[in-house]
């Protein structure tokens, strides 16, 4: 069987693809607003980014996350997989899609995407030539990410960017830096994720200098366990920073209601509460030779998080030891070997307005307050200025 | 609403295998009905004079332009035209493309002459792109020469194509050379999600007495007062550092990086109009860059390129840390030393 392809000199078996995407992409050129299409069962290879752009009410389907594969492990040209850009209502399903170079799937400028049944992947182990993102809504409005797995992103394995009304539920995510991170959006709801073995499982951020500053996140019902992976993204991302062995981190945003999760045995901090100050920090010491004093931060921006509300949580660590591939996971050593905290915060406050943490019914939960403006000299494990109860956020949806 | 349900018809072929195991491609056809908007060759648009690949247009009204700094393809060299139609008049804008009538045709003919030194000697037409302004908005199409240079095919998907030159030191250069798909064209072409154009600003345009000429043509009304805004060729060594820097990034960067571009969530900003240092990438972090950041921290660090991520993306080869993300299968050697030298210059 072998020798029929003259082309295979090698011993070993070939792979074999069949590639359709001449056709797929003529197929979606000529969509008209309403359409199906429906890719087949099969393994199929391309070389080229596949493009959406302009369309309403589009759905492209697989015939399932295990019968239709797509892979652009031979792309050359193009930074994403699939690229949509200025839709109405899209609608990904029923397919895997993995091995791009750059991102796997990238929606930008959509109002109305919905992915539902998505395996987006990088395959083999992780390892930092992998793409950053495996699902990357950004600058979209009316998110749904639900039922899909996110595997390998060098990045965050499912990534909502500058985006507004989003919903991300039902998802698996393992061996990506970042299981899930939500960055500069609004009115989000992230529920009944299953978030393991990533460097950190669940990140809320917000970064400098973008269109729009992040605020109004609900996180709960998630199961956020092992999260100890070592980081593999590259320098210069603010994901790079994290600490392998974190469950949940946020940083620099408001309006945050963490409950009812499961955050088990994440080795370096369950809960982790940050301002980009610390952050940039963290990033700006080694290699540059800029000190974060340097980096300008535009007026809107607020740094600091505030408004954080964490409560009946079910938080367990059985490591006695912080991971040590990061600065702050030997900080965590010096300071905390053996009694761990479970929730930490860098103590780096709003100086302008009343700094608002609740804390209520998370068992018993370790707390502490590193003082990282003072080089942890204030660090304390008394949590009592944060027992309390604040209005929970409305549900979104 | 239509539902396609794709059917496989197979016919297998084989590609190179770049990895440890052989990769055999079955080439499968769906049955998909051909793309019938526009004309399927270049000639049936009548624009040129035969024998067409001399490039001579054809009718009164239909012209070729300069622009001062352009965008680098692989080192092409371009051939630009204007169609207008019969009594109609572009109108004037100041910062932003130039108002085109409906019906205007935007002609861009990609060429290599076989040597460098002597540009108007043999050479090969790639391809031509056309932006024509329909009744909706700006439509995009791209148009494959034939071997034998005798007419252009329409073309939906892109292709690739071995090209060969002697540069203008007397070295071959070889390139594959990638005409970019249809739906690639918006990547670039798109301002605030609309199919623009990108090249024929006043500032492009106004160089020796262009813009004059099409005045006196009647194709154009200037202002009657006031001086036009004109960028530099970053390519003119006499010219300020600053400004043909800045030039350069206008048109090879700045048709996403800006407010209205696709790449505005990374809040990097590059047009030479743009005051802001940080918004420039001075002492700015990457957003979504991946390993795009290749490990560095600062989209600029002054003084110093090698720690610069611009540096990094735009001398990257790499799909996925490339800057521009299409349009290049080769760095472009002068750009990049023009913008190291930019950056080691800043304090």
């Amino acid at each position: 069987m072998g020798a029929v392809f003259s082309c295979t000199q090698d011993q070993a078996e070939p792979v074999v693809w069949k590639s359709i995407e001449s056709d797929l992409q003529t197929l979606i050129i000529q969509a008209q607003d309403g359409d199906t299409i429906s890719i087949p069962e099969g393994e199929f290879i391309f070389k080229n980014p596949l493009i959406i752009d302009g369309l309403k009410d589009l759905v492209l389907e697989g015939a399932g996350m295990d019968k239709t594969l797509l892979s652009f492990e031979l792309q050359d040209r193009g930074a994403e997989g699939i690229r949509a850009a200025n839709c109405t209502n899209l609608l990904f399903r029923d397919f895997t899609i993995q091995d791009s170079p750059g991102d796997n799937i990238k929606v930008t400028d959509t109002y109305g995407i919905r992915f539902t049944n998505v395996r987006s992947q990088w395959t083999g182990e992780p390892k930092e030539e992998n793409g950053a993102y495996a699902f990357y809504p950004v600058l979209c409005k009316n998110v749904v990410i639900e039922d899909c797995i996110a595997i390998g992103s060098s990045d965050a394995g499912i990534y909502v960017g500058q985006s507004d009304s989003v919903i991300i539920r039902n998802n698996e995510v393992f061996h990506n830096v970042a299981g899930i991170e939500s960055e500069n959006s609004r009115w989000v709801e992230i529920y009944e994720n299953h978030a393991h073995d990533n460097t950190g499982g669940i990140l809320i951020f917000d970064m400098p200098g973008l269109t729009q500053s992040g605020h109004t996140t609900r996180v709960f019902d998630n199961k956020v366990i092992s999260n100890n992976l070592r980081n593999f993204a590259p320098e210069g991302n603010v994901v790079s920073v994290v600490p392998p062995g974190t469950g949940i981190m946020m940083m620099a945003t408001r309006k945050i209601e963490v409950f009812n999760n499961r955050i088990s045995h994440n080795r370096t901090l369950g809960l982790a509460l940050a301002s980009y100050t610390l952050v940039e920090a963290l990033g700006a010491e080694e290699g540059s030779q800029l000190d974060s004093a340097n980096s300008r931060i535009n007026n809107a921006y607020d740094p600091h998080p505030n408004y954080v509300y964490v409560h009946d949580n079910e938080v367990e660590n059985k490591h006695w030891f912080p991971t040590f591939d990061s600065e702050f996971g030997l900080l965590f050593m010096r300071y905390f070997a053996f009694n761990l905290p479970d929730f930490a915060i860098d103590g780096i406050l709003p100086p302008d307005e009343e700094f608002v943490l609740c804390m209520s019914n998370n068992g018993d939960i370790k707390f502490a307050n590193i003082d990282a403006a003072n080089e942890f000299e204030g660090r304390t494990t008394d949590w009592s200025p944060y027992a309390c109860e604040t209005g929970t956020i409305e549900p979104i949806f | 609403m239509r539902v396609f349900i794709l059917f496989l018809l197979i016919t297998t072929a084989c590609a190179t295998p770049d990895k440890k195991r052989p990769i055999v491609i079955e080439e499968v056809e769906l049955g998909v009905e051909e793309v019938v908007d526009y004309p399927k060759l270049l000639s049936e648009w009548d624009l040129f004079e035969e024998p067409l690949n001399q490039l001579q247009p054809k009718g009164e009204q239909t012209f070729a332009y300069q622009i001062n700094s352009a965008l680098f393809s692989d080192y092409a060299h371009k051939a630009r035209f204007i169609q207008l139609p019969e009594n109609t008049k572009i109108n004037y804008v100041e910062a932003e493309v130039l108002d085109f009538p409906k019906g205007t045709i935007l002609i861009k003919n990609f060429y290599y002459p076989a040597d460098f030194r002597k540009p108007e000697g043999e050479r090969r037409v790639l391809e031509t792109r056309l932006l024509v302004h329909a009744a909706e908005g700006w439509d995009a199409m791209v148009y494959e020469w034939n071997d034998e240079q005798t007419d252009a095919k329409r073309l939906i998907l892109g292709n690739r194509k071995t090209v060969e030159w002697t540069d203008k030191y007397g070295a071959l250069q070889r390139v594959n050379y990638s005409i970019p798909s249809q739906p690639q064209c918006k990547s670039c072409h798109d301002m605030n999600g609309k199919l623009t154009p990108i090249g024929p600003t006043v500032r492009q345009l106004n160089r020796e007495d262009q813009l004059i000429s099409w005045t006196n043509n009647g194709w154009l009304q200037l202002p009657k007062e006031g001086t036009l805004p004109k960028l530099v060729n970053y390519l003119d060594q006499e010219a300020d550092l600053d400004q043909r820097a800045r030039a350069w990034l206008e048109i090879n960067c700045a048709h996403c990086h800006r407010k209205e571009g696709p790449a505005k969530n990374s809040g990097l900003y590059l047009q030479a109009s743009q005051t802001d240092p940080y918004r420039l990438g001075v002492n700015k972090p990457p957003i979504a860059a991946g390993k795009g950041s290749g490990g560095l921290k600062y989209s600029i660090v002054p003084g110093r390129p090698d720690q610069s991520i611009l540096i990094h993306r735009i001398a990257s080869m790499e799909p996925g840390e490339m800057m521009p993300e299409v349009g290049r299968g080769m760095n472009h050697k002068e750009g990049i030393a023009l913008i190291e030298e930019w950056i080691s210059a800043m304090d």
